[in-house]
């Protein structure tokens, strides 16, 4: 029936059919607009300052053409992943050991802990030079230096995770005559999961932060070396690039370890911030 | 209770031992007490024996500290550092606070700004000090803005997640009631979000210390972080524990305080978030 009292109301009240437009329904275009302001901004204003303090957007798009050309910044980039990597793995090998210990047994703990606080309470960076003294300037002193960045938050998210395993769940798998191993691997470890990926994605971004530090003083090779290299060249261009590449590193370690903690851990979100 | 004749006898009979059997983890204290001193002893023994370039023991460490007391060269160079980390840290909890509530409140602020606060919250802060030292030299300046750069983005982002998660009721009542905008901001806004906001400031407390060690090692001309340098460029290992000592109790004290203050002002919650 064409023309019903209800239609032919809401005709000549003439309701607009869509909701009025408004900015705020479009956040992207406020933080595109942004941007590119700021961008603009930068350019115009970086091209009338002096290129060895400040540098100008285009500049820093052609010194990671010219970076990226001659390989020096796939270089030092693997020279860096490869210390990240191994002390990383060390820290996340030993952390995780020693957290079941320190969590499993009290005995372990009280041998352990007053050790671990004062260690943890010291700011890492404090012990890099003698570090230096011990290590020398290669890859071994920035995977200690890794190692004792990262190492921390894993080891006592793991004890805490493991001392929060609920007593009943350790008793029924007792009571079914499981040995101490599997009692570790089947009950404790699977149910302190979610707070050892919490420890491994605060240690991923302090591992980074400890690269960069180590790099940064010993100066010889990766990322970090080449941050001091070139801000001792006033190559303000080149630096940029650094910074950016770091930070899209942190971005990507951040993002895949919040992947894999969804994966093995998507049962129970719970975190203890220890940083 | 009077125990009748046969109980007595029986009682007797399985002769229960009076005391508990000595199990150690009933001895938690003494263990750790030990822990240490075992550490402490082995410390002393080893170290004396190796070369004191590398690796200096507890009571030659003792004896460094009083010297440099007395010389009055450490007072000096810890007050330098804490002036300016108090600037650093104090202007970033006010910025940090300050735009983590407009984020949080107003959508257009939030949209104008997140993308460079989440770009400069993943690049690594000390990624950032080459490039502040040779805008701002070598001085204080370079050192305050390390501090608050490292400082601002956990008390900003969690200021901001704050504030996003006051429940629009209370705002909508306050409204309704005829408060304005600024009386939302101190009366709702501010209580609702302060355990987050303390949180925050927890975290940042921490990350500024890191900040202003890295960056007066990196210039290494005045301050705590000069000093590391200084010893460790020297090898006195024995003075280098010193500054490493100091700052250790520093972390501490100042992450007890920030709790202490975080229970006074925040106890009705406890919520933080690990960035």
């Amino acid at each position: 029936m064409p023309g019903s009292l209800d239609e032919r109301l809401v005709r000549e009240l003439s309701f607009p059919r869509e909701r009025p437009w408004s900015l705020y329904d479009h956040p992207n275009l406020i933080r595109v607009a942004s941007v590119l302001c700021f961008l603009t901004a930068w350019e115009i204003y970086g091209r009338r300052t002096d290129p060895l303090l400040l540098t100008y957007p285009t500049a820093v798009f052609w010194a990671a053409v010219q970076l990226i050309r001659s390989g020096e910044l796939f270089r030092q980039l693997l020279v860096s992943l490869a210390s990240l990597s191994v002390g990383f793995g060390a820290s996340l090998l030993l952390g995780v050991g020693l957290g079941l210990a320190a969590g499993r047994s009290r005995l372990a703990e009280a041998l352990l802990d007053p050790h671990i606080n004062a260690l943890y309470a010291t700011p890492q960076v404090a012990l890099t030079p003698l570090l230096m003294m011990w290590f020398g300037l290669g890859f071994s002193v920035k995977v200690v230096i890794v190692f004792l960045f990262a190492f921390f938050p894993i080891l006592i998210n793991t004890a805490s995770g493991v001392k929060n395993v609920s007593g009943s769940m350790v008793e029924v798998g007792r009571a079914y005559m499981a040995s101490e191993q599997q009692l570790l691997l089947k009950v404790v470890f699977p149910a302190a999961l979610p707070f050892i990926m919490a420890g491994v994605r605060l240690a991923v971004g302090r591992a980074l932060v400890g690269m960069i530090v180590a790099e940064l003083f010993t100066a010889i090779t990766g990322l970090g070396a080449m941050l001091t290299l070139y801000g001792n060249l006033f190559e303000t261009a080149k630096m940029f690039v650094v910074i950016i590449v770091l930070g899209l590193l942190g971005v990507g370690l951040i993002q895949a370890t919040q992947a894999l903690e969804r994966r093995m851990a998507r049962w129970k979100e719970t975190e203890r911030a220890v940083s | 209770m009077a125990l009748n004749a046969l109980e007595q006898q029986a009682l007797v009979e399985i002769n229960p031992s009076q005391a508990k059997p000595f199990r150690l983890t009933d001895y938690l204290r003494l263990v750790r007490a030990a822990s240490v001193v075992l550490f402490v002893v082995l410390w002393e023994y080893f170290g004396r024996q190796v070369n004191p370039l590398f690796l200096s023991y507890p009571s030659a460490i003792v004896k460094a500290c009083v010297q440099l007391l007395i010389a009055g060269e450490f007072q000096r160079q810890a007050i330098g550092s804490l002036g300016i980390y108090a600037v650093g840290l104090g202007a970033a909890l006010v910025l940090g606070i300050l735009l983590g509530l407009l984020m949080g409140r107003y959508r257009l602020a939030e949209y104008l700004l997140d993308p460079y606060v989440y770009a400069l919250d993943a690049t690594p802060r000390v990624a950032l000090i080459p490039l502040l030292l040779l805008w701002f030299g070598l001085g204080a300046p370079a050192k305050i803005a390390v501090v608050f750069l490292s400082g601002i983005f956990p008390v900003l982002m969690n200021t901001f997640s704050g504030v996003r998660t006051v429940s629009g009721g209370l705002v909508d009542v306050g409204r309704a009631y005829g408060a304005g905008e600024g009386k939302i901001f101190t009366k709702i806004i501010m209580p609702a979000a302060l355990p987050f906001i303390m949180a925050g400031v927890r975290l940042g407390v921490g990350r500024a210390l890191i900040g202003i060690i890295t960056a007066e090692m990196f210039t290494a001309v005045t301050g705590m972080g000069a000093l590391l340098i200084r010893y460790s460029s020297a090898m006195a290992t024995d003075k280098f524990f010193v500054p490493v000592i100091f700052l250790a109790l520093l972390g501490v004290i100042l992450s007890g305080a920030v709790e202490a203050l975080q229970r006074r002002l925040a106890p009705w919650k406890e919520t933080e978030r690990a960035l």
